[in-house]
């Protein structure tokens, strides 16, 4: 259905109210929410014989839970409206969304507290396992593979406490066969080394080389870079992809010794000699690079067919395709299980198909297996996880470019506690949704903060160099060139209100930048809580009595407040738009 | 310095501490030696101002961005038969913003056989990377690359 801009936002503001007040609403030309079947969500055009499902990002969310996509999402101005820079409604009218469907529930921020009563919790293992066995079963299980893209260890309480040895046994029952890996190295080398072995699936990556001169594996692979995979009859070359940065984006120490990068000459190689020396008929590339990152992949490397992407979190309905790669992302925090059919014949790809299915939990049956397991992992933590720590009053979500309100509820917690001028809380993109009115959990703040790096530390910097770090992290955001950039969000100040024009140069985009409501002094010296970075590694006079986990701060925090009331309005005016989902070429 | 802009950096200096002599503003420019040129004039002592031409021939291989900005590690190949009348005689590492942007210079002779070589170098800030290399007949070849280096903080 053809419709404009302006009728489509009509329509939806008219829907969002219908579903507030009527508590139903109808689909534009499709079905209404009661009626869609599970047979809606398997529906699919069965292609060829070889299926590829993907998940990636699954951030260790083995129940389902409740995740909002973003209400603002930007970036350079050549990469605004593109896909990995599309939100809200530039992402309902770029892949035709249907306002208050399943979809748009899904995939936007749209109307999103009404749907989420609506349509209920998203994902969780033993939802995607009916889902997977349901396809695997349907086009046989030698014809099928399970690939994770990685950060899929680590985000929730149950993750941290087990040291991610929980999600392992979730993989190893979803039967993921090949993985790669990002926030899975913050458990050091020597733990992911100790849950590969546990783990059924490959580990594979070809660009994390030992760079300790004295270690055995000096200038060595330490991952298989590819495996080959037999299935449908057919040779599937797949080459791992780990997280470029992660040894910047996370501390170095956990993975000291070893070597990140995107390494695309040696990619290239890699493809060759899949093509030519194994004479596979397919070459994949599973990959943690972030979205936008592989579509520069696909440019500069030759003879990739699929890339199944992650890291960014982007849930693209539609798969993109440059310089005949076809790139697809399957969103994030176990939301979506993505299913790629590949037509293979005489050794050439004939065609395909792909379909990015919601793991709706009121719509798909559990798997009673997968709530056994969920049960048992969760067990020995129940009593401190389901402890209630106090109730919201307005939406508690992650994601947005700037800010978003349970990363001020933590700001706000740590200013409270630490009596610093600054805090800093950074720019992750997972975590959890909270819906108003609802308890908050110690499972909800760990969803927010469980990582193995969680103090919070209190130190000092001058007024100038927090100015440069600013700009220095608004570069890894909003470089024009995705290969510079990080694909995170801007860390979170508490205490800070800045404007930034996201299309000034690298070192002048922020302007107006103010501290506690004044001007900042570039030669004053202010106190500066931070965690879950590198920020205290440039700051000085660090305050180490008052080191604690953030997690514990948080508590603590939510606790004494009973209730807590966190405003949306942001701390942070964008210039250079006039809303947080522009589509293409900035228009809102 | 003028006498106006000279009296108010001495009265702000005096004002900051009584001991602080406004010596600073006396301070002679400090004498270029060759670790002491800036980019612009580091090339021209290389090349004696000869034009640099952009090539392919030049391979330049680094992160895009760094690890560690202290050791980053940067492989160049030259394309050259590096016989007798056709080699590459020099390949020189450019840090254009470092305060010495000078970081390594290489000299070869046609016995090297390839125009190649591996190191690491030291970034003080995100920068453009540049390498030249020098032929036996005198032309001056380029490539660059920008070197991103951040505290991170993503994820």
């Amino acid at each position: 259905m053809d419709i404009s801009r302006r009728d489509f936002l009509q329509i939806a503001a008219a829907l969002g109210l219908v579903s507030v007040t009527n508590g139903y609403a109808t689909t534009l030309g499709g079905k209404s929410p009661a009626d869609i079947t599970l047979k809606d969500l398997y529906d699919f055009n069965d292609t060829g014989k070889l299926t590829l499902l993907h998940i990636c990002d699954m951030h260790a969310h083995i129940k389902p839970l409740y995740w909002r996509e973003p209400s603002t999402l930007i970036s350079a101005p050549n990469l605004v409206g593109t896909p990995g820079f599309l939100c809200g409604e530039a992402f309902a009218k770029h892949y035709g969304l249907e306002p208050s469907s399943l979809d748009a529930y899904f995939d936007t921020y749209m109307d999103f507290t009404a749907l989420a009563e609506k349509f209920g919790k998203m994902g969780g293992i033993a939802h995607m396992k009916t889902l997977i066995d349901t396809i695997t079963k349907q086009r046989g299980k030698s014809n099928t593979l399970l690939l994770d893209s990685g950060d899929t260890w680590q985000g929730t309480g149950v993750a941290l406490k087990t040291g991610g040895e929980a999600i392992v046994k979730a993989q190893n029952y979803l039967g993921v066969d090949v993985m790669v890996g990002h926030w899975e190295f913050t458990y050091g080398k020597e733990r992911v080394l100790e849950l590969i072995d546990k783990l059924d699936a490959k580990f594979i990556s070809q660009n994390i080389i030992g760079d300790d001169p004295f270690a055995d594996e000096y200038e060595e692979l330490i991952f298989e870079p590819y495996t080959i995979e037999e299935r449908a009859g057919a040779k599937i070359g797949i080459i791992g992809q780990s997280f470029p940065f992660t040894s910047t984006a996370n501390p170095k120490e956990f993975t000291e010794g070893w070597s990140f990068g995107l390494r695309l000459d040696t990619l290239q190689e890699y493809v060759d000699e899949l093509r030519k020396e194994h004479k596979v008929d397919c070459v994949v590339v599973l990959s943690h690079d972030g979205f936008s990152v592989d579509q520069e992949v696909a440019r500069k490397v030759d003879g990739i067919d699929f890339i199944l992407s992650g890291h960014t979190h982007d849930p693209s309905p539609k798969p993109i395709v440059i310089n005949d790669t076809v790139i697809v992302i399957a969103g994030s925090h176990g939301k979506y299980v993505g299913r790629l059919d590949i037509d293979i014949k005489e050794h050439k790809i004939k065609g395909y198909e792909y379909k990015l299915i919601p793991v709706a939990s009121n719509i798909i049956p559990a798997d009673p297996a997968g709530e056994k397991l969920v049960n048992a992992l969760y067990a020995p933590f129940d009593k401190e996880f389901n402890a209630v720590l106090g109730k919201t009053k307005g939406l508690l979500y992650k994601r947005d470019t700037f800010f978003s309100t349970f990363d001020q509820l933590i700001n706000d917690a740590i200013m409270d506690e630490m009596k610093c001028d600054i805090s800093f809380t950074p720019g992750y993109r997972w975590g959890t949704t909270v819906l108003p009115g609802d308890d908050i959990l110690m499972d909800n703040v760990y969803e927010m903060c469980g990582i193995t790096y969680p103090n919070v530390y209190t130190f000092e910097l001058k007024g100038e160099r927090i100015a440069q770090l600013l700009e220095d992290i608004a570069d890894n955001v909003f470089n024009a060139n995705p290969l510079y950039q990080q694909g995170g969000d801007m860390s979170r100040l508490g205490g800070v209100t800045y404007d930034i024009t996201v299309g000034n140069p690298t070192g002048k985009r922020i302007s107006n930048l103010k501290v506690g409501g004044k001007p900042i002094d570039p030669k004053r010296t202010y106190i500066i809580s931070s965690w879950g970075g590198n920020l205290q590694n440039a700051g000085e006079n660090l305050q180490k009595e008052k080191i604690r986990p953030v997690y514990d701060v948080v508590r603590d925090y939510i606790r004494r407040k009973k209730v807590v009331d966190v405003s949306n309005a942001g701390n942070v005016r964008l210039l250079d738009y006039d809303c947080g989902c522009p589509s293409k070429g900035g228009s809102c | 310095m003028k006498r106006r802009s000279f009296l108010q950096a001495v009265g702000l200096a005096a004002a900051a501490s009584a001991v602080v002599t406004p010596s600073i503003a006396f301070a002679a420019e400090k004498p270029k030696g060759s670790n002491e040129m800036g980019i612009d004039a580091a090339l021209k002592a290389l090349t004696g101002g000869k034009k640099i031409t952009p090539s392919s021939k030049v391979h330049l291989k680094a992160p895009e961005i760094a690890e560690n900005g202290a050791v980053v590690p940067v492989s160049v190949e030259v394309d050259s038969p590096m016989t007798p009348d056709d080699y590459i005689k020099g390949i020189h590492v450019f840090a254009t913003k470092n305060s010495n942007p000078r970081t390594v210079d290489i000299m070869l002779t046609p016995a090297n056989g390839k125009a190649t070589f591996s190191t690491r170098i030291k970034l003080g800030s995100t920068q453009e990377v540049l390498i030249v290399a020098e032929t036996s007949k005198g032309e001056f070849l380029s490539a660059s690359q920008s070197i991103k280096v951040t505290i991170g903080g993503c994820g």
